[in-house]
């Protein structure tokens, strides 16, 4: 690791002030610590944020509920409200990573998680994101676990996040403190962006600023939720392709629905128009197809990713119908 | 004289060095405390194939605590490999910063010696290197025209093959791949390294100490007494810690030239590049077989690569020398000179690929034969090991396969794939027979008594080791044994160079070589007192009586084992069955293992809690050669993508099934006096098979390159028959 200082932050005024442009907020460090040792990230300077007080979950005004950017993942998902009323959430994070690690990371910092494109991790490879300019390895390199979805020429890298599928099936805010003070809300879909000219830029983050907490809409698919993560072991490891699916279903006719998906792109993929599709319409297999169909039509897959295309198709049906058929 | 069963070999004792490991009081080799001591770091070439032009170390230098950069340009002389291209023994030297040149990606090309590791680490990452880049060979298909064929034992042959295939009713000509796969055992490679007045005395991990001291003492021009290597435990090594590594080499030459002891430990990443791997294997398999299933030919011809400038090739096809009754046999390996890292040895080399091929293909030809698999091998069953022409010492296999069938309720088993449904999932049975050769090398044990009060303590020493095996508990309980004392007074010493000679952990010869060399110790050491009181051979009596008559509070003897004429006469093999239920998604890909049965005729079984472990731990194994193993290769750079445990998956918890071990009951006094056979690779012999044979039998789909992951499954067709 190279040197670095380390500022333990007492509140958030004192995280915001001490940020310069070569910091780095810390909050778990399961993902960034590792990248430090790999030589990838080089911030100058730590600010731990991870003990301000962004440690809750509490009922906000709109209905919905609000989740401490600073709680950790497993008491996130295994709180018994969240539990309750947005099982989707809890389902997708429980897939995520290991429970050591998941004791560790805070949701804040879930968001701001990097890709896992092995020539991100490598420095003596190319790769636009971690040094703008030096190319993309994995264009014509392996890229079996890359993007079929909203790419650049500059970028295929996907985003590894579980739980921010299920957070784009529902509609989340996030919001953001900004070093001036003022805060601000980013609509979840608009939080990660497409890579463009600038894949080094996850998100729509400005410089300093530090994710409080997370707002949930009020709850629409506690009954009818399902989060499939085709991944290559049983655990600890990254999906494949992953599937969020939530269904409000009113005297058999679904008249609202969620749908996202990981590994395909470089945020978590939100099936818009299938949603607006969906909704309306009976649950039924015939619909789910096309539903299916209707989300993988404009993939464009690489030389190492053609199956996702045929995997997401039966992922979206499955995760479909395991929403619609789980018991209420 | 042997009153004192209960500690006795064949018990299931918890390992007697169990409490140390749990409370972190066993020792390994990085946590021993050396005063003055300072650490040491390979830096890593970052090309696969070249030059190095320059390297500018100035700035890495200038910083707090960094003691020495080592380079070419200043490296110690040491003697390199041989001009021609050289078998990756267990002796063979490991020169390091000999020249300018790279042949592979990961390549060490300098070392930082620091105060600290943290000094070391970031100093590293301020040398700057530039090279003369050439093209790297990486890729297999582009280089076949560079095929050779490593030495005389590359090739085999019997009969007519073509013939053989004529004669034949049904025939099979498939081609199986297996990727490149690395040990990766918990403990990461380690050494500290003392270099005081022209000897050398090392903590260092490695499973065979008098292999490794040769190694050593070649590479720097030493008498071999002059290197002491100390390891009393060893976090796994699954055949990466046989050899010697060059971070020995680089730790050895920073302690010479600073005159401090220098520790250093390999990173998880730099034991991708610079510990060994198991290499790409191409197999391609052509069998035909009579109606009535009697196999006519069998042919076995591999493909695989090896280092540049360094030879290791694995035989895949020797399997295929010895399981079955093959009139007309064929057995060849080629390899490829690649720009990749030298391979070396992985838990059963040769078997655990080998059979992956042969038992999927058995399976196959069965299915087109439309015979039972188990039906089919036990057709084809033979007593002579056909390869050698020699008888085998034992054979169990048809017994492990029927009363596998039998616990395993094989008789539910549907012939036709996709026929066994519930819900989502697609069930299957799979099984596959295992063969792996059980050495047995000469040995030698120190043993010294103790008369305290009545009882008789013992202290075996010999420089074993313990890789996690259970080396400690064994021989403890062959002292017992062979002394008639409780286990609890026996203390067993390994794991030290300068202790008695064995052949080391490694190939599944250790448990056997180790206790009939501390058999042998004791009995001599029993002999003796007898003969000193002329008591004849065959009188009974304990061993505190002998030391009372002969009026000694303290004796010792040393005693060496070693294969008899008959062994010699014979092929000595362990054997077994692997039986597997699988569940497949229908449409995802996914898949679980839901049971496993392994029955194993593996000889004495000296602790069955320990031979247990084994088993499980080899059935593991292959099973994440199925699901998820594989080390890939950048295909324009030569780096391996797969560069953390986080992209190297082996398996999880939630993919292992109830796993269920048997051992028949076997003597096989050929083998050796105790009867012990190693179990160590029998475990992962044929897992892979007999996983993958059933997933055929659950989908209809016959996937011949591993792993097996989700989108292979999904993009594999049916077999031609299956509706």
């Amino acid at each position: 690791m190279r040197p670095f200082s380390y500022t333990n932050a007492k509140n958030k005024e004192q995280a915001l002030q001490t940020f310069t442009k070569t910091s780095h907020y810390l909050g778990g460090g399961t993902n960034l610590v590792d990248l430090m040792k790999e030589d990838v990230e080089r911030p100058d300077q730590l600010i731990e944020v991870a003990n301000l007080e962004y440690k809750n979950i509490t009922k906000n005004n709109e209905g919905g509920y609000t989740l401490g950017g600073m709680l950790s993942n497993s008491e996130t998902a295994n709180h018994p409200d969240i539990r309750k009323n947005y099982p989707l959430l809890s389902m997708a994070m429980l897939s995520a990573a290991t429970a050591q690690i998941r004791n560790m990371a805070t949701n804040a910092g879930n968001l701001l998680q990097r890709t896992r494109c092995p020539y991100f991790f490598e420095t003596s490879m190319p790769c636009n994101k971690r040094e703008p300019g030096s190319g993309c390895g994995a264009k014509d390199g392996m890229n079996a676990l890359h993007a079929i979805f909203g790419y650049s020429d500059k970028c295929i890298a996907t985003h590894p996040s579980d739980m921010c599928v299920a957070l784009a099936a529902m509609n989340a805010k996030v919001e953001v403190q900004k070093t001036d003070g003022s805060s601000r809300t980013i609509d979840f879909t608009d939080f990660h962006r497409l890579p463009g000219n600038q894949p080094e830029k996850d998100n729509t983050l400005e410089p300093g600023e530090l994710i409080t907490v997370i707002h949930l809409d009020e709850p629409k698919f506690s009954d009818h939720y399902y989060y499939l993560k085709i991944r290559e072991r049983s655990s600890y490891a990254f999906a494949l392709v992953s599937v969020a699916a939530g269904l409000q279903i009113k005297r058999g006719v679904i008249t609202k629905a969620g749908l996202a998906m990981g590994g395909v792109a470089h945020k978590p993929w939100k099936f818009t128009k299938v949603e607006k599709y969906l909704e309306g319409k009976k649950p039924n297999k015939v619909n789910f197809k096309a539903a299916a169909e209707m989300a993988m039509q404009d993939a464009k897959p690489f030389e190492g990713n053609k199956y996702k295309v045929e995997m997401g198709k039966k992922a979206i049906v499955r995760a479909l119908t395991q929403a619609f058929e789980r018991e209420a | 004289m042997k009153s004192i069963k209960a500690s006795g070999i064949g018990n299931p004792i918890d390992r007697i060095e169990g409490h140390l490991k749990v409370a972190g009081k066993a020792k390994y080799a990085s946590e021993f405390p050396v005063e003055n001591m300072v650490y040491a770091q390979g830096v890593n070439s970052t090309i696969a194939k070249g030059k190095i032009t320059s390297i500018d170390t100035s700035e890495a230098e200038k910083q707090n605590g960094v003691l020495a950069v080592i380079t070419y340009k200043n490296a110690e002389k040491l003697k390199n490999y041989p001009k021609d291209m050289t078998n990756f023994s267990l002796t063979t030297v490991a020169p390091v910063f000999q020249d300018r040149q790279v042949h592979y990606y990961g390549q060490y090309i300098a070392c930082v010696v620091a105060e600290t590791f943290e000094q070391a680490q970031y100093a590293c990452r301020l040398i700057k290197v530039t090279y003369e880049e050439e093209t790297p060979d990486i890729h297999l298909d582009k280089n076949r025209g560079k095929a050779y064929k490593p030495g005389e034992s590359a090739d085999f042959s019997r009969g007519d093959m073509d013939a053989g295939m004529r004669e034949a009713d049904v025939t099979l000509e498939q081609t199986y791949t297996t990727p490149i796969e690395h040990q990766q055992p918990m403990e990461l490679h380690a050494a500290i390294v003392n270099w005081n007045d022209g000897k050398v005395k090392m903590y260092a991990n490695q499973q065979i100490l008098n292999q490794a001291t040769t190694s050593i003492s070649e590479t720097f021009g030493i008498p071999k007494e002059d290197v002491q290597i100390i390891t009393p435990y060893i976090g796994g090594g699954f055949g990466s810690k046989l050899n010697v590594y060059k971070h020995i080499t680089m730790a050895t030459m920073a302690s010479k030239m600073i005159g401090r002891p220098v520790q250093i430990t390999v990173t998880r990443h730099q034991m991708f590049t610079n510990t060994g791997m198991r290499q790409f294997d191409e197999q391609e398999m052509r069998l035909g077989a009579k109606k009535d299933g009697s196999l006519t030919a069998l042919a076995h011809h591999t493909t695989s690569h090896t280092a540049k400038n360094l030879q290791y090739f694995e035989a895949c096809g020797n399997v295929s020398k010895m399981l079955y009754k093959t009139p007309n046999n064929a057995v060849t390996h080629r390899l490829i000179p690649l720009n990749i890292q030298c391979p070396s040895s992985m838990r059963a080399p040769g078997e655990a690929t080998g059979s992956f091929a042969l038992e999927s293909a058995m399976d196959e030809l069965a299915w087109k034969l439309k015979m039972d698999p188990i039906d089919f091998r036990i057709k084809n069953d033979t007593q002579v090991d056909m390869g050698a022409d020699k008888p085998f010492s034992s054979r169990l296999l048809i017994e492990c396969l029927r009363i596998g069938a039998d616990k395993f309720g094989w008789e539910n088993r549907k012939m036709q794939p996709g026929t066994n449904k519930k819900g989502n999932w697609l069930i299957g049975y799979g099984v596959s027979a295992a063969s792996r050769r059980a050495p047995y090398m000469k040995t030698s044990a120190k043993v010294v008594l103790e008369l305290n009060e009545a009882a008789v303590n013992a202290n075996i020493k010999m420089d074993a080791t313990d890789i996690g095996t259970g080396t400690y508990t064994i021989v403890a309980q062959t002292v017992s044994e062979y002394l008639g004392i409780p286990v609890e007074n026996v203390k067993v010493e390994i794991g030290d160079s300068e202790f008695p000679v064995t052949p080391g952990s490694g190939g599944s010869w250790g448990a056997a070589s180790y206790c009939n060399g501390a058999r042998k110790a004791c009995e001599n050491a029993i002999a003796k007192l007898k003969k000193k009181q002329n008591i004849t051979e065959s009188e009974e009596i304990e061993v505190a009586e002998l030391l009372q008559q002969n009026n000694l509070t303290t004796f010792e003897a040393e005693g060496t084992a070693e294969p008899s004429e008959e062994y010699k006469k014979h092929s000595v093999f362990s054997f077994g069955a692997n039986f597997t239920e699988v569940w497949v998604d229908k449409d995802t890909g996914m898949y679980r293992i839901k049971r496993m049965v392994n029955v194993g005729s593996a000889g004495k079984i000296l602790n069955p809690k320990t031979a247990y472990g084994q088993i499980i731990g080899g059935l593991t194994m292959g099973a994440g050669m199925v699901i998820a193993e594989r080390t890939q290769v950048e295909p324009n750079y030569g780096n391996f993508i797969t560069r953390t445990l986080a992209d190297y998956h082996v398996p999880v918890n939630l993919d292992m099934a109830n796993i269920d071990v048997v051992f028949l009951p076997e003597d096989d006094k050929i083998a050796n006096e105790m009867g012990v056979k190693g179990i160590g690779e029998l475990g992962i012999t044929s897992v892979a098979a007999s996983i993958a044979n059933a997933i055929f039998n659950a989908t209809g789909k016959r996937m011949r390159d591993l792993p097996i992951t989700p989108e292979k499954l999904i993009e594999a067709g049916l077999e031609p028959g299956v509706a």
